[in-house]
């Protein structure tokens, strides 16, 4: 696996293993991550994420292989490494007794923050976590999606470089998780880097600029979505169904450029494609000119569970 | 150093949040503390009787020497004269009936029925009783003589006054050879009651609130803390000192309370804060070993306020250490609370010094410093497990 440091690095993983016993959890995971990027480790549960983020974070050490964050090395006895990160663990992490200004105040003095400073970054926070109004109430009575935003914003309080979010969607509501979709994305424009894992594939499609594909401990794949797609082949399908000349319309279309392959029946043509959203348009300009009346058009992109389905032949929620 | 007073200041928060605490903290001890010193307490006064009786002059003689003599004298009917003695609030009951009245007016022999209770210092009140009707019985029959004589009787009885102001009479002193009744002698009424309580709940308090150091490892609030830029040393120490800050709470309420409540004598009150404080850190350092051994809460809390009862009444809260026999005094001394108790005994009851309390005070280190190295142990094993 290569690392790409195009651009100064806040986070560098080489070569992480961990082991348990008899069980390899990470082994041999290398990635790095710029500011302003969000990186995605996409996999199963059991696939060692939150093992990677845990070595990552410092909270446990790695039997080999390296953590180097803002250019200092990373391990559970580092303190200055840790100033630089902001964990979001996949456990509500917060005290339910305590108001959510309490919880923020607490963790806020842990990262070195006091007086005026803290008070004010509090507030901000609760600002943009969207409890202002709520932070005077004990936590114990906010639902699943306000505790995760507070979850998220007692990682955020000390403006951290790197922000490691471990599945901060689980148990959310679609409502919250937008919400929390949205902030990733503005946090990310704002030039904090992101590590981000989830086993949700369209969150890694939507948030992430490069994601790894892990499975059973070891990175299968890494790169930009597109480029993952391609390990696939990078083709896309285009279904016609409808009545008339199937068998004519299918010797038109195998003319066109962008079709590398067509299957035909009576009712239905499943074209291989490049660039499908570009060339549905001729596609069903030439089934209609071949006689064919179309009934319904479907475009299938591969995904990123194609290509986890590529990588690993299974699939990715398995 | 702030990071571990943060801990700590978070855990005497949702200590205090804790809305059952608000009985159990606050209110329960100081009902233990009266309940006992009513029901064992000497009262701290040198004797109380109840009479029951009409208003008459022989009423008024005997009352008169009673209290010159520093008794604490109460009046009601019979049944209610009879009703304090039954319940131990008064040490004897005298009763004078109307025909007694009124032979002691006409210079007759007299019979006073007395009924003692069954306080430790009935008896002694007794003697006392007995003494003021000898004195009484002497005054009338002086009154009587002088009298026949032709005197007057209000100028035998002036007469009577001034002989008795112009020569110094023998007093009665009633000394106890008990041990028991010695050792507790000078101990206000809620005195003892109140030392043991906070034995007892500086430790139960601090083995409940286990049961949050559970939830903070289970929550992955300890983890998180790690995660910051806090070391170990430091996330464990905040821990260790955030038990103790609770168990010193506790027992500061308790101390506070009961002397401005209900006067308790606490000694010297710097020595024991100090032995407040070094039982408060054996508390904490249990606590620290049952939060990092146990995983489950509900568990936790059974054993805690199991282990916090037995380990009290083993150690002398419950029954003081000195009912105990021999063997069980022995047994006693596993528990921190017994050495805790004679250090409190010492300084309220014997007014000791720092050199005479040193070989508790060294015992309850030597534990302290045992159980907070086993819990941190413990803990600091736990977290690696869990993450």
């Amino acid at each position: 696996m290569s690392i790409q440091e195009t651009q100064a690095p806040v986070l560098v993983v080489r070569d992480l293993v961990r082991r348990f016993g008899d069980l390899t959890a990470v082994d041999g995971v290398s990635f790095a991550i710029a500011r302003g990027e969000t990186f995605g480790l996409l996999g199963p549960n059991g696939a060692g994420k939150t093992t990677t983020i845990s070595m990552v974070a410092g909270l446990i050490p790695a039997d080999a292989g390296t953590v180097t964050v803002g250019g200092e090395q990373m391990s559970p006895r580092s303190v200055a490494p840790k100033r630089l990160i902001g964990l979001v663990p996949q456990d509500l992490a917060i005290y339910p007794e305590l108001t959510a200004r309490e919880n923020l105040t607490f963790f806020g003095r842990l990262q070195g923050i006091g007086g005026a400073a803290l008070k004010s970054r509090v507030e901000e926070v609760l600002s943009l976590i969207g409890l202002g109004e709520r932070a005077k109430e004990a936590t114990k009575n906010f639902s699943g999606g306000m505790k995760r935003r507070l979850n998220i914003g007692i990682g955020l309080l000390h403006q951290p470089e790197l922000l490691i979010l471990d599945e901060p969607t689980v148990g959310v509501d679609p409502q919250s998780r937008n919400s929390i979709l949205e902030s990733v994305e503005a946090l990310s424009g704002e030039g904090m880097a992101v590590l981000y894992t989830t086993h949700y594939m369209e969150e890694a499609e939507r948030l992430c600029d490069r994601i790894a594909i892990i499975d059973s401990g070891t990175v299968q794949a890494e790169g930009t979505r597109d480029e993952l797609i391609r390990l696939t082949g990078g083709v896309d399908h285009i279904r016609l169904e409808g009545s008339g000349d199937t068998a004519a319309a299918a010797t038109l279309l195998r003319e066109l450029p962008a079709v590398q392959a067509v299957d035909a029946d009576r009712h239905s043509l499943v074209l291989t494609v490049r660039d499908a959203p570009t060339a549905v348009a001729g596609i069903v300009n030439g089934a209609t000119n071949a006689g064919m009346s179309l009934a319904d058009v479907q475009i299938s992109r591969p995904d990123l569970e194609s290509v986890f389905l590529h990588l690993t032949g299974k699939a990715l929620r398995d | 150093m702030t990071r571990a007073l943060a801990i700590a200041g978070v855990e005497l928060r949702r200590f205090l949040k804790d809305r059952s605490n608000i009985f159990f903290v606050f209110i329960f001890p100081l009902l233990l503390v009266v309940v006992i010193g009513a029901q064992f307490g000497g009262g701290g006064s040198t004797g109380r009787v109840a009479v029951a009786a009409e208003d008459s002059t022989l009423r008024t003689a005997v009352v008169e020497v009673l209290e010159d003599d520093g008794l604490t004298v109460t009046f009601a009917d019979a049944e209610g004269v009879r009703e304090q003695v039954a319940r131990g609030r008064t040490d004897a009951g005298v009763f004078i009936d109307a025909a007694a009245a009124t032979a002691y007016t006409a210079g007759e022999g007299v019979r006073l029925e007395v009924v003692p209770s069954s306080q430790s210092q009935s008896q002694a009140t007794m003697q006392r009783i007995r003494t003021a009707a000898e004195a009484v019985r002497v005054e009338q029959a002086q009154v009587v003589v002088l009298t026949e004589r032709g005197v007057p009787a209000d100028d035998a009885q002036t007469a009577l006054e001034a002989a008795r102001e112009s020569v110094a009479g023998p007093t009665l002193r009633v000394e106890s050879v008990n041990e028991i009744q010695q050792e507790f002698s000078g101990l206000g009424q809620f005195d003892l009651g109140a030392s043991s309580q906070l034995l007892l709940f500086v430790f139960l308090s601090s083995l409940a609130g286990s049961v949050t150091l559970i939830q903070a490892r289970r929550q992955g609030v300890i983890a998180r803390t790690l995660a910051a830029p806090v070391s170990t040393a430091q996330a464990l120490g905040g821990q260790a000192l955030g038990r103790f800050v609770i168990a010193l709470f506790q027992g500061s309420y308790i101390m506070g309370a009961t002397a401005l409540l209900f006067g308790v004598d606490w000694g010297n009150i710097w020595l024991s804060l100090t032995v407040l404080t070094v039982f408060s850190t054996v508390a904490a350092g249990a606590a620290m070993l049952v939060g990092a051994l146990m995983d489950n809460e509900g568990a936790a809390s059974g054993v805690g306020i199991g282990a916090g009862l037995v380990l009290a009444a083993l150690g002398g809260c419950m029954m003081p250490l000195e009912f105990f026999p021999d063997t069980m005094r022995t047994i006693a001394n596993i528990t921190p609370h017994a050495w805790a108790y004679e250090a409190f005994a010492e300084i309220q009851r014997q007014e000791g010094t720092l050199a005479d309390i040193l070989p508790q005070l060294g015992v309850l280190l030597g534990m302290a410093l045992v159980l907070l190295a086993l819990g941190t142990w413990a803990l600091r094993r736990s977290l690696v497990r869990s993450m």
